[in-house]
């Protein structure tokens, strides 16, 4: 049996037809888009998401079969593995924590960033390169700069403070013991606050100021710049924070960390 | 022999209770096809059509659909692990004893728990990629900004969710990972003691942060997520859907 194309009453319905169905959806939000751009949902969309779906389903029995959750002792208050890292996720966050005051990186840094990113739109106004990967050929050069500008740096002030923070005696600079010697405010002021706040706004307006200078770049480009050198930076810290950080939270090569110690102080 | 199966295919589709259930026919032509769209109380987050462009895997990377899929995927398997979960500490019934029972004892138990625990951190992924895909197309762009708004708090709220979840199996890992948020929540200026006390329940990680995490985790997080995803998803509907080039 054949059917007909194009538009047809079902069995018994012939009169019942509803207004809705002749409503053209382009009317109602998109007035300016020829009907030849578009794709019925049923069945193009549809096939994309149950297709996705299937595998991603597939995808997670997989893992789930074959990789067990961890599940270690029973929690014990008494007993402190060294080192104790937060889900990977947040291991940014705890590496931030090393590098200058508890509160300004596990508090005031996340909620600055979050809501710069959320305030985004109401800075980059502009309508331009919507539904364009990085806007245009500049976009992307500036994304690439923007990405290796923030992982060199980043990786570099890690290291630098590794270094700086070992004492002198084992070969390093004894930053700290310094900076308690001598800076006004002791190793609190200057190594927690001003220089770690200097750092962040100086080197992100930087990436600004060079980007324009280099790239000519417009309000939504050097947003690209900065959201870029947020990625990278928090992919960067994630990457050290999850596999460069052994016990002590001491800076080592992924390869060469060093077994979790169970407990640090087990207390009889 | 061919007419009988199709004789009683044709009864059944002109039956009374057949059009109660369905009201429109197989979708093979457009309107069939825009019928199953909008009168599918699922499907109608759909609009019945959508521009091509925004079909192409390349473009979407299918990551905001896919970050639903896993939240659905959790919410399945985290209301099967609730059957067997006790928010204790200690006693007969305690969480860390459940979870040991749901690797040893319980039917697929440690399926069920590893394809949460994997779909949780596949879930931080997919929202992050889906947050670059959105910000590196200029999607958050007019009309769309508070759109963008809203995601980024989905984006903060799948970390929390994620967070919460974490401390629930109380064995080493869960505990001490928490204890890391918890001093980075006492050294909130001004007011980390009380912060740190209301959202933990107390001076040290206890009972009291097990009971408080595993409702935020079960029920307050999830109905607040939902509730943002809901937004999330009409808004797109009601900006045009899917951007595409202009």
């Amino acid at each position: 049996m054949t059917t007909p194309r194009g538009p047809q009453p079902f069995a018994g319905q012939e009169k019942r037809l509803r207004l809705l169905a002749f409503v053209r959806q382009d009317s109602i939000v998109r007035v300016d888009k020829r009907v030849e751009d578009t794709a019925m949902v049923w069945p193009h969309l549809l096939v994309i998401e149950f297709i996705a779906s299937m595998l991603w389903s597939i995808g997670l029995f997989v893992i789930a079969a074959a990789f067990n959750a961890p599940l270690q002792d029973h929690a014990t208050p008494d007993c402190t593995p060294n080192p104790s890292k937060a889900p990977w996720y947040l291991l940014n966050l705890q590496e931030l924590l090393l590098h200058m005051d508890k509160g300004l990186a596990g508090v005031i840094v996340p909620t600055v960033w979050l809501t710069f990113m959320a305030v985004i739109p109401y800075i980059d106004t502009s309508r331009e390169g919507v539904g364009i990967w990085f806007t245009s050929a500049n976009g992307k050069r500036i994304t690439i700069f923007a990405a290796v500008y923030a992982t060199v740096l980043t990786f570099s002030l890690i290291l630098l403070d590794a270094f700086l923070k070992r004492p002198e005696d084992q070969g390093g600079f004894g930053y700290i013991e310094k900076a308690t010697r001598y800076l006004p405010g002791g190793k609190q002021l200057f190594p927690n606050y001003i220089i770690p706040i200097v750092l962040m706004i100086g080197l992100s307006v930087l990436l600004v100021l060079i980007v324009k200078r280099l790239y000519a770049a417009n309000t939504r480009e050097w947003m690209i710049a900065i959201y870029t050198g947020f990625v990278a930076v928090y992919l960067v810290l994630t990457v050290v924070g999850t596999s460069m950080r052994g016990p002590g939270m001491d800076l080592f090569a992924p390869w060469a960390v060093p077994a979790t110690h169970q407990c640090l102080e087990p207390k009889a | 022999m061919l007419e009988i199966p199709a004789q009683i295919w044709q009864k059944t589709k002109t039956s009374y209770i057949w059009r109660s259930l369905f009201r429109h026919g197989y979708p093979d032509s457009r309107k069939n096809q825009s019928l199953a769209v909008f009168t599918n109380v699922f499907l109608h987050l759909h609009p019945v059509k959508v521009r091509r462009h925004a079909l192409a895997i390349p473009y979407t990377w299918c990551m905001g659909g896919l970050s639903f899929f896993l939240f659905l995927i959790l919410t399945l398997t985290g209301t099967l692990l609730m059957f067997y979960y006790h928010p204790s500490v200690d006693g007969v019934y305690n969480a860390y004893g459940d979870i040991k029972d749901l690797e040893t004892v319980v039917v697929f138990g440690q399926l069920l728990r590893n394809m949460h625990r994997w779909a949780a951190h596949g879930m931080v992924i997919t929202v992050f990629l889906h947050m670059i895909r959105v910000f590196y197309t200029g999607s958050y762009k007019p009309p769309r900004e508070f759109n963008w708004v809203i995601g980024t708090l989905l984006f903060f709220f799948t970390i929390l969710l994620s967070y919460t979840g974490y401390l629930l199996p109380w064995d080493q890992l869960a505990f001490w990972a928490v204890t890391v948020g918890y001093e980075i929540a006492r050294a909130t200026p001004v007011i980390g003691d009380e912060f740190a006390f209301v959202a933990f329940g107390g001076f040290q990680l206890g009972p009291n942060a097990l009971l408080r995490f595993y409702v935020l985790h079960v029920v307050g997080l999830p109905l607040l997520t939902g509730f943002l995803i809901a937004i999330h998803f009409w808004r797109i509907r009601k900006d045009g859907g899917i951007t595409g080039p202009l």
